[in-house]
């Protein structure tokens, strides 16, 4: 394998591989604007110019192989001096629109700018017009063609990655244009990527356009819950304006990068879910029409099962979780439901329609830890029984975590359930059809509140963490368990989520000897 | 939609390639000929019958100077405009012809009888200052009296 | 002095393979693949000191040497019809009048590298060039010069015209094969080279429509006689194109290394008007343009090279001493500006920087700082880009700042304050 040298460091890598590679290895950031890891290399921006001994010329990094023996500067003067060339070039037409431009704070043209001191401006004449400036170029996607540094990163998007062609880049010079084809649209399920790539604000997204500069947000990373498929994302939110946006903390979704499971990408269904997280939320906790306090709420349940559970009743007790639980979320609901109140039935599948999915990163299953709930709560009763036996007047306590059962079993049957069960409790993060029928409704977490694991559908373990409390009165659905399982003598009793996830890895086979450290923030597969 | 027929000839000129889209540039030209433009029909057809997007043919289309996407006028001047044609009156010719004609060059006239452009090197400095007349025939020599002549001619 | 390329262009019908043939045409064809083996014909072009005619004066044997004989993919011979270089157009005389030499060079060049098809590249506004050769290359195909076993032989060979679409930049050899693919003419980043990846992924040899015409003759009469025409490592004679401010504009064929004050005084009859030269590009508008004290220089690639200027396409243009030199200046930043292909930064924004800074000049709006800043602005564009158009921009635009200031400056101060 070839040995290099790149500004004093050495390193080896394998054949084959380019300069800016081994950098990016040695951790030495070469200035980048076409060049991206995940695309066919286009050699055209010119930045990632570095010397390398014994050529003659200046070489793009992003091009050139590596040799053994061959030795780099990235920072020599030369090197400095061409950097500042290429921004001036870029420059000479680019609008200085950066009050106006969401890109601010997170543009490159901006930021390679202030690194090389390009201050003093030789730029006298009116720039190049272009047809375009802020243009809808799709449902997601705002174009201006005056921004536009023309690294087509977004063109070889959308070739080699959807393989929708939707973009090119017109006419030639400096009155090159990117535009999408007259009468088209960049309207593919992943179109929000090609905002994620550009490196400017020529591509902006819509959903975004205006709403927060990005500096006032803080990043936590966390998985998508969309579907399955468990893309890693970063959940993107206003740490410095709670008082703006109707008091919304999330602002966007990224993606992040996870080379096993979605490498770069997510998809638009992915992307664009983060309202519920602020908006139509359970803010406390209800018992008919009054707003109550978590003891009574506790109170109230406790009534309901401690007798069954004496009477050993407990096959009176349905409990419908969800595959949009944690894996700590799930084995707290074992512990408490299949152990402390054993015999009660138990399952979390539900008959949902399967959603839409691909062979890209869009699953069938829109629930993000149906493996985890396979694993953990190993049903030995179907979700469809338990309904038969509520709608018998075999069930007394009904227990539903998130499922809307208005939707998935139709309003008469939700109603004549709720007529036939005792108590019918409805614990989730948001509001649907079925509250309205429960007769308590407990305000749980949603998964940007959470600390712990989702299990994608390749059995991957993955982190998430919590970016902010949990509005108003919502709780960890185990916080919950736990205050439950407290009152019944049960073992429910943690403190941190890494507990639940230590009894998790003792007691579950597949997730043997598995770790919150050893998870890190790329994920483990379980051992079936 | 080419019928069955054009393509047959299109195939002609497509079989002499060892990749189909090589062809793209001579059957560009061909349809022009036929059409005295491309259309987006045409680029949607062409794109069919070539198995490529259809935006790789709008951009192979707007890259080159020959092809156009709006019909020229019945007489068109391109008027070479570098070296040696600058050097040896060019520009009085183009000045002569847009005050004659009343547009700019660039332009067509309402009537769409005549067009005028300016270009860059057709490699015929021999004859300068010369212009294409019609995309065919390069006329050379220039002056006000050969370009009464064309003007009448078409008019 | 015996023509080379132009002997032809005298005759009557000279295109026609009937008139061809009883010149000896095709003799060299048949001499090459029946008597000789492709190594030999590669060997004969090496000692001929034959270089590229179209602008980069590149050895053409070695060039064909370069094409691997182990890969097992076909090979193609391109031929760069392009001629865009302004200053440039003596491949339309070999196309209109000479066409079958071009094809008998194509027979012996693709023999020599092992090729079986090539591609003859003609500018699309070159409508009768493309008549001409497609005509010509019917009669041959008819006649059995062309297609399956050639003249008797079991050497099979096709040749295609293909027209391109108005685009300079198509010249140069990569964009011209990314057009030839049916793509804009964005040049390729190199490596590899065409020699090993070239058309359609292929081992190709890209060469000039004259340097193609001029192997049949060296077949004919032997390496040794074309090297002793011309200078030390530039044998044979060239088509020297002459324009501007002549009195005699037009094709002469003359040794390499035959002195520029000749080309221009004895053969294109001076400068008309009494007027005297200021300037002359010596190789098209991308070579560094000279001054009346460098008349004496040796028209051949290298000595070019050392006075800093360039042999190119051998399109010398002439000014007289009426020409305004910001304006000429202004001209050929307007060529680069229209025909950058805009694929890379410095390029695509420079050529048209480059071009509007040049304009303040000429309309008077300049100021010192312009002043100050243009040559910098004009050299940061070369030696930063995919292909060598930037450096012609710097190059040669570079040349009318530096050899003519003082005219930029006197344009400068007659500015009125704004």
């Amino acid at each position: 394998m070839p040995l290099l040298t790149i500004d004093g460091k050495q390193v080896e890598v394998p054949a084959g591989t380019t300069i800016i590679q081994a950098a990016d290895k040695l951790g030495i950031d070469i200035p980048r604007y076409c060049y991206h890891p995940a695309l066919p290399v286009s050699g055209n921006c010119r930045i990632c110019m570095v010397e390398v001994e014994k050529q003659p010329k200046m070489q793009i990094a992003c091009y050139t192989p590596v040799t053994d023996g061959m030795v780099v500067h990235t920072k020599s003067p030369k090197v400095l001096e061409v950097r500042k060339t290429v921004l001036e070039f870029l420059l000479v037409n680019h609008p200085v629109d950066c009050p106006v431009c969401d890109q601010a704070g997170e543009c490159k043209l901006q930021d390679y700018y202030m690194e090389h001191g390009q201050y003093d401006s030789r730029l006298s004449n009116v720039k190049v017009k272009k047809e375009k400036k802020a243009v809808s170029i799709g449902p997601t996607v705002m174009l201006d063609q005056e921004r536009c540094i023309l690294c087509t990163r977004c063109v070889r998007f959308a070739d080699t990655i959807t393989k929708t062609n939707e973009l090119g880049v017109f006419e030639r010079g400096d009155h090159s244009q990117l535009d999408v084809y007259p009468g088209k649209q960049v309207d593919n399920k992943y179109s929000g990527n090609v905002v994620d790539i550009c490196p400017v604000g020529a591509l902006t997204d819509k959903d975004f356009r205006f709403k927060c500069r990005v500096w006032y947000l803080a990043q936590t990373k966390s998985v998508c819950p969309g579907c399955s498929m468990g893309c890693n994302i970063t959940v993107e939110w206003d740490k410095m304006r709670p008082h703006q946006h109707k008091k919304a903390r999330v602002m966007r979704l990224k993606p992040r990068l996870n080379p096993e499971v979605n490498n770069y990408w997510i998809s638009d269904e992915g992307r664009y879910n983060y309202r519920f997280i602020d908006e139509n939320r359970i803010l406390h906790p209800q018992l008919g029409d009054s707003l109550i306090t978590w003891e009574r709420a506790i109170d109230t349940i406790i009534a309901a099962i401690k007798p069954l559970k004496d009477a050993h009743k407990t096959s009176r007790i349905g409990v419908i979780a969800s595959a949009q639980l944690t894996n700590e979320d799930l084995f707290a609901v074992r512990k408490l439901f299949k152990e402390t109140l054993s015999g009660a039935l138990v399952d979390f599948r539900v008959p949902q329609k399967p959603g839409f999915s691909d062979d890209f990163l869009l699953k069938a299953d829109k629930n993000p830890n149906t493996a985890g709930a396979n694993q953990i709560l190993n049903p030995e009763i179907d979700t469809a029984q338990i309904i038969q036996k509520a709608k018998a007047g075999e069930i007394d306590v009904l227990y539903v975590f998130g499922q809307n059962l208005v939707s998935l079993f139709g309003k008469d049957v939700v109603a004549e359930i709720a007529k036939k069960v005792k108590l019918l409790v409805y614990q989730g993060s948001n509001i649907n059809e079925t509250c309205s029928y429960a007769n308590l409704n407990l305000p749980s977490s949603v998964y940007a509140e959470k600390e712990g694991t989702f299990t994608n559908c390749q059995n991957r373990v993955q982190r998430i963490w919590p970016a902010f409390t949990p509005l108003a009165e919502a709780k960890g659905d185990w916080e919950i368990a736990g205050l439950l399982s407290a009152k019944l003598g049960g073992s429910v009793n943690y403190q941190r989520s890494s507990d639940i996830f230590k009894d998790i890895a003792a007691h579950v086979a597949p997730f043997a000897e598995m770790t919150y450290e050893k998870l890190s923030d790329q994920g483990l597969v379980l051992k079936v | 939609m080419f019928s069955a027929e054009y393509k047959q000839e299109l195939d002609k000129i497509t079989n002499k390639y060892e990749q189909k889209r090589a062809a793209l540039l001579p059957l560009l030209h061909k349809v022009q000929d036929k059409d005295g433009l491309i259309t987006p029909e045409a680029e949607k057809d062409l794109a069919d019958y070539l198995e490529l997007p259809v935006v790789q043919i709008h951009e192979v289309v707007s890259f080159y100077h020959l092809y156009h996407q709006e019909k020229l006028g019945k007489c068109h001047f391109a008027i070479c405009q570098t070296s040696a044609c600058a050097l040896r009156g060019a520009e009085d010719i183009i000045g002569y012809i847009e005050k004659k004609l009343n547009i700019k060059a660039g332009e067509k006239t309402s009537d769409g009888k005549f067009s005028l452009e300016t270009v860059e090197c057709l490699g015929a400095c021999e004859l300068a200052p010369m212009l294409q007349h019609n995309n065919d025939a390069y006329i050379g020599f220039l002056d006000k009296k050969k370009i009464d002549e064309i003007i009448s001619k078409q008019k | 002095m015996e023509k080379i390329a132009s002997r032809h262009f005298g005759v009557e019908n000279s295109h026609h393979l009937d008139v061809y043939v009883n010149g000896n045409g095709y003799a060299a064809a048949k001499k090459a693949i029946t008597q000789m083996t492709p190594a030999a014909v590669i060997e004969e072009v090496k000692k001929s000191n034959l270089r590229g005619l179209g602008g980069a004066g590149f050895p053409t044997g070695m060039k064909w040497g370069f094409i691997p004989q182990n890969n097992p993919k076909p090979k193609y011979l391109v031929i760069n019809g392009d001629e865009g270089e302004p200053g440039t157009f003596k491949d339309k005389y070999i196309f209109e009048l000479d066409p079958h030499s071009l094809i008998e060079g194509i027979i012996i060049t693709c023999y020599a590298i092992g090729s079986h098809k090539s591609y003859v590249y003609i500018r699309g506004e070159y409508k009768k060039s493309i008549q001409r050769v497609q005509e010509a290359i019917d009669e041959a195909y008819k006649a059995g010069y062309l297609g399956k076993g050639i003249m008797g032989s079991n050497f099979d060979i096709d040749i295609v015209v293909h027209p391109g679409a108005g685009a300079y930049i198509c010249g140069e050899e990569t964009a011209l094969l990314e057009s030839l693919e049916g793509k804009k003419g964005f040049p390729r980043l190199k490596p590899p080279f065409p020699a090993v990846v070239g058309l359609f992924g292929c081992p190709t040899v890209i060469n000039n429509v004259e340097t193609i015409a001029c192997v049949g003759p060296i077949i004919n009469k032997g390496a040794e006689w074309y090297a002793k025409l011309g200078s030390e490592k530039n044998g044979g004679n060239r088509l020297f194109c002459v324009s501007g401010h002549v009195n005699k504009p037009g094709v002469y064929e003359l040794p390499n290394g035959t002195t520029l004050r000749e080309i221009i005084y004895d053969h294109a009859g001076g400068i008309p008007n009494g007027r005297k030269l200021k300037a002359v590009i010596p190789g098209g508008i991308s070579a560094p343009i000279l001054t009346p004290d460098q008349l004496d220089v040796k028209m051949d690639f290298d000595s070019l090279k050392a006075i800093g200027s360039m042999a190119g396409s051998g399109g010398i243009i002439v000014m007289d001493d009426s020409t305004d030199m910001v304006w000429a200046a202004l001209v050929a930043a307007r060529f680069f500006a229209h025909e950058s292909c805009g694929q890379c930064s410095p390029c695509r924004e420079g050529s048209g920087w480059v071009y509007r800074q040049v304009k303040r000049f000429y309309d008077g709006h300049a100021k010192e700082h312009d002043l100050k800043n243009l040559p910098g602005i004009v050299n940061n564009i070369g030696g930063n880009t995919i292909c060598a158009f930037g450096d012609a921009v710097s190059m040669a635009v570079g040349s009318y700042v530096s050899k003519f200031r003082h005219e930029f400056e006197s344009k400068m101060k007659t500015s009125v304050s704004v």
